[in-house]
């Protein structure tokens, strides 16, 4: 690590506070993705100071596309960019939006609030009917939709990624996410087990 | 399980929401009395009838207001603020 740079610590990395969570695999496949690049902008001159980059500003709780990366819209002045494999771009996004002038929203620091799980597997289906009461089949819930609801008993933000379902929710709750989401694929294994 | 439609995110449990009281106009600060701001402050109405209600929807942080009959405890309506403002 260079002098003077922090390396941030994120929940279940070595020394993080889920430290030794289990992260299953199997039937249903927790990963997580929270330590990539992400940018969470909020308040009013949001929306207009992406729209301004050249960016399409999405409908609420839907998804869109910006230079690689994609752009959830959770509220009128609420946006998020995810840049999972589109660091650099992100970085230029930053970089431009600290030099900008107000009004431009505010940073809501999603990259160190928020946790970022993605769930896959065979028995995703069961497993996301079990974590969130939604509607969430492919003919009522598309690749652009976003839901603001409850996943395992949690607040989160929950939209399909090509391998799954991604799951935003509050840092905190990382540890307790991953042993919900165990217990379910348990719940399932014994199911299956027993049909 | 009771359902309540937000404007914003659609049909939802009403676990996920939280009541924030009716809609009550602001006394004017410098011309009402301790009486009046204690009645504000102090005393909530308890009519029957139907009454506009502040909700928020917890996981999007989303405030909207519903129409609620306060006998049957039916929610009449659900809708954006700024239709308040602009009705205002």
């Amino acid at each position: 690590m260079a002098a003077g740079l922090a390396t941030r610590i994120y929940p279940f990395m070595p020394g993080g506070a889920a430290d030794g969570t289990k992260l299953i695999s199997g039937a249903i496949v927790l990963s997580d993705l929270t330590d990539r690049p992400r940018f969470g902008l909020k308040g009013g001159g949001s929306a207009a100071w992406l729209a301004a980059q050249g960016g399409t500003v999405p409908a609420v709780n839907r998804i869109g596309d910006h230079r690689g990366m994609r752009v959830l819209r959770l509220g009128n002045e609420d946006i998020l960019l995810l840049a999972e494999s589109a660091a650099e771009t992100l970085a230029q996004v930053k970089t431009a939006w600290q030099a900008a002038a107000a009004p431009k929203g505010y940073s809501s620091w999603r990259e160190e609030g928020w946790a970022w799980i993605r769930l896959s597997g065979p028995c995703l289906a069961e497993a996301m009917s079990a974590l969130c009461a939604l509607d969430l089949r492919p003919q009522k819930f598309g690749a652009d939709d976003i839901a603001q609801t409850r996943v395992g008993h949690i607040e989160a933000v929950t939209f399909r990624s090509p391998a799954g379902f991604d799951i935003l929710f509050d840092i905190t709750a990382s540890a307790y996410f991953a042993r919900a989401v165990a217990a379910i694929a348990g719940h399932t294994d014994q199911h299956r087990g027993h049909s | 399980m009771k359902l309540l439609t937000c404007p914003m995110n659609g049909p939802r449990n009403i676990d996920e929401f939280q009541s924030f009281g009716p809609v009550r106009a602001r006394p004017d600060p410098d011309g009402t009395a301790d009486r009046e701001w204690s009645r504000h402050l102090f005393r909530a109405e308890n009519r029957k009838g139907i009454v506009v209600e502040w909700w928020r929807h917890v996981p999007s942080n989303y405030f909207f207001l519903a129409e609620r009959d306060l006998v049957s405890n039916e929610i009449i309506r659900t809708f954006d603020a700024s239709q308040l403002r602009d009705r205002a």
